[in-house]
């Protein structure tokens, strides 16, 4: 099963590799999407962002700095989310946990990223706990800090709201580092996830190719 | 008047159609609706098994997360999470004939619910909760998932949306709203007093600005606007021992039904009011209590911090960054801790005790008699303390300023802010010159800004600060308070006025002595953490943090 589903990655990859490269190489436009009833409203864009030094605290207690922990060479998949949310968090985490169950083995390449937007709330015991509610897999890592270091992260993202109840669903993705981000803003299921995954490890083709 | 009444018996008229063609009508008319309440609350089937429910997409949810009351919460009037709407699913609303005139004040508005939705049926509303369409047909949220409920649970479950929510409301008339205070006999009788002025100010505030009566409001096309309601405040002073405090409690309120509770003055216990409170279904909102009840899964119940528990928290954390920064690892070995018996440091005391053995510290304790200061026992608890030692002092200002002269030669002095009145704890100055303290509060000069709402208003209505965090407190809850009624309009439901101010707190900027409010479903304390501190400048005077501010 597993293996089957890394074979379609991989062909949808090179399948993708064309038009992937000309959205790489700069003017934002939308990438491709379905909608899936129930996704209603999904909108995927390209954007670029820069991330400033903020030092967050990783679920195992370290404390790092996020763009070398959003460099560190694996594509990512990253959310924002807070562990006492009563609605739409808990469900884009079972989406996450499914999205990486679908990826099978190629989920050890990716690196998929939580971050709290109630930092005071969420020490690392408390994400260790929501992620093991998820049966997060160790590709996939929850993050706190202070809450200005929380708001400072939403707003390189533009994902600040003004508060944790404000927030709305957003997942962002980018095939590795220098790489351009895609941006899902609304409720993505897992399949609208792998479908973006797949567009976007594409965009690492042309590079490989090259070499 | 008379067009409303008669729109309301077509109302009635029409749900009654609604609940005689229904082939649910035989199980409504038997329908338990305590079956219906643990599916709501609990996620629990009859016979105890758990709820389970399926969204279209992100899989299946169980039990409590599988519960309505997880996103429609308690008071069943829904919330807003950013874009994203849950609708008020409580009767009245659910059942309302679809109207674009805002007519009915029976019927408040919730951030939740839109008028224009065409009303439930019984059969409808079934449909909704099993296949996830709306009365139109539509599609509802991919939030909402779909339950596979047979026909009598399904009936109940729908009996008990009907009640939910809709009967009256204690302490909640025409014209007044009926709030408590609560004082324990244990509670400082200067603090009780500061407080109480502050109580009654807010409340006579609250007041002047009612005149001529309460008669709604009324504009052309008969749209009615809400009524002001007059605030009273009910004192609910506590006698004799903790174990005798809940049937007083309960009698107190019985003779003067109240909406809610309002701040309040615990002394070494707050335990038995919290339980009243859940057990009441008494919301009670921000008490000036230094040890609060850590049960935040008890719904009611809302504290401003965890008080000295958040403090020994604080102290192990900073500890621990004392043993990793030391080159000598055996540097803190031990952690003396002296408290007086009977009071809040107790506790406290035992939460360290029990970090600071988990970290591989020895650990004792020194416990003074219970009561007044006696002349020395402050000054014997001193002895016998080394070089290896933490000496961690829960004590009152009383005690502190009893301290001996000199401090002993320690590997570190903790003080407890939360209980040593803060930056004004009467340390001899060789003391102040060593000592740490556990700060759950910001700092003074970070604070300052914000603090200029409080003690302005209480410059203006001439109340000498004689107690200044429990007055600022006290001020700050009576600010809440009034903001999360705005916001609720006239949805005078207990539950709902506890969800509002989850909501409402994260975008207040006036939070006197705390950096920031935030609650939560499932977070009762508002304020998260707070420093260590030193003692810094002239005599003392200025305060420089030992690390960032720390939420444990």
């Amino acid at each position: 099963m597993a293996a089957q589903q890394l074979e379609f990655v991989v062909v949808l990859a090179l399948a993708l590799a064309g038009p992937m490269a000309a959205l790489a190489a700069g003017t934002p436009a939308d990438a491709p999407r379905h909608d899936h009833s129930g996704s209603k409203g999904l909108k995927v864009s390209m954007a670029e962002y820069a991330v400033p030094d903020i030092w967050l605290l990783r679920d195992d207690g370290r404390k790092v700095l996020l763009p070398r922990e959003l460099d560190d060479g694996r594509p990512l998949v990253m959310n924002f989310v807070y562990t006492t949310c009563p609605g739409i968090c808990p469900l884009m985490s079972a989406v996450f946990s499914q999205f990486q169950q679908r990826l099978g083995a190629e989920r050890e390449k990716v690196h998929m990223v939580s971050i709290s937007i109630d930092p005071e709330q969420d020490t690392p015991a408390r994400l260790r706990e929501y992620a093991n509610r998820f049966s997060a897999g160790s590709q996939w890592r929850h993050y706190t800090g202070t809450v200005e270091a929380s708001v400072a992260a939403q707003k390189a993202f533009d994902a600040y709201r003004g508060d944790k109840m404000s927030h709305d669903p957003l997942t962002l993705m980018r095939a590795g580092p220098g790489k351009p981000w895609v941006r899902i803003d609304g409720f993505a299921t897992s399949a609208d996830l792998l479908e973006q995954y797949i567009a976007v490890a594409a965009m690492c083709e042309p590079a490989k190719s090259a070499r | 008047m008379s067009g409303v009444r008669g729109w309301w018996v077509a109302a009635w008229l029409w749900r009654l159609c609604g609940l005689l063609l229904s082939p649910l009508a035989a199980h409504s008319a038997g329908a338990d609706a305590s079956v219906g309440e643990a599916l709501y609350r609990q996620g629990q089937l009859p016979g105890g098994a758990p709820l389970g429910g399926e969204r279209a997409e992100g899989g299946s949810v169980q039990g409590l997360r599988a519960a309505c009351i997880t996103c429609h919460r308690a008071s069943g009037l829904g919330t807003t999470e950013g874009r994203t709407v849950v609708p008020p699913i409580i009767g009245k609303y659910l059942f309302r004939p679809h109207s674009t005139n805002v007519q009915d004040l029976s019927l408040p508005h919730v951030p939740g619910y839109r008028s224009t939705r065409e009303p439930y049926t019984d059969i409808t509303l079934a449909r909704a909760i099993r296949d996830g369409l709306a009365p139109n047909g539509r599609t509802l949220s991919y939030l909402m998932p779909r339950y596979a409920l047979d026909d009598a649970t399904m009936a109940s479950l729908v009996a008990y949306l009907k009640g939910l929510s809709g009967g009256a409301v204690p302490g909640v008339s025409d014209d007044t709203l009926h709030f408590a205070t609560i004082v324990t006999p244990d509670a400082d009788p200067v603090q009780a007093r500061a407080m109480l002025q502050v109580l009654e100010s807010f409340f006579a505030d609250k007041n002047a600005f009612i005149r001529g009566g309460l008669r709604p409001m009324q504009a052309s096309r008969e749209i009615e606007y809400r009524v002001s309601r007059r605030w009273q405040l009910h004192v609910w002073t506590l006698e004799g021992p903790p174990d005798r405090w809940e049937a007083q409690l309960r009698k107190r309120l019985a003779a003067e039904p109240v909406f809610a509770v309002i701040s309040g003055l615990g002394g070494r216990t707050w335990e038995p009011v919290h339980r009243f409170c859940q057990a009441a279904k008494l919301p009670c909102l921000l008490p000036n209590v230094d040890l609060p009840v850590v049960a935040e899964e008890d719904f009611y119940p809302v504290y401003f911090s965890r008080g000295v528990l958040l403090e020994a928290d604080l102290i192990a954390g900073w500890m621990a960054e004392r043993q990793v920064a030391s080159d000598d690892t055996r540097s803190l070995r031990r952690l003396v801790q002296v408290y007086r018996r009977d009071d809040v440091g107790e506790a406290a005391a035992a939460a360290l005790a029990t970090a600071a053995a988990a970290a591989g510290m020895a650990v004792e304790t020194r416990q003074l008699r219970a009561g007044a200061p006696e002349r020395g026992d402050v000054a014997a608890a001193m002895r016998n303390l080394g070089g290896g030692d933490v000496l961690v002092l829960w004590l009152r200002p009383s005690d502190l300023a009893t301290l001996p002269s000199g401090p002993p030669s320690v590997a570190g002095v903790v003080v407890s802010g939360q209980m040593g009145a803060l930056e004004r704890a009467p340390l001899p100055a060789a003391w102040r010159a060593v000592a740490r303290m556990s700060y759950p509060a910001d700092l003074p000069d970070r604070r300052s800004v914000r603090m200029n709402f409080p003690l302005g208003w209480l410059r203006i209505k001439q109340i000498p600060v004689v107690a200044e965090r429990v007055q600022s407190d006290t001020y700050i809850a009576c600010g809440i308070l009034a903001e999360t009624l705005t916001d609720m309009l006239d949805s005078f439901v207990p539950e709902y006025l506890v969800e509002r101010a989850e909501v409402m707190l994260s975008h207040r900027q006036v939070n006197g002595y705390y950096p920031r409010l935030s609650l939560a479903p499932g977070q009762r304390f508002a304020s998260k953490g707070g420093y260590v501190v030193r003692f810094d400048g002239p005599a003392g005077a200025s305060l420089m943090p030992e690390g960032d501010w720390a939420t444990p």
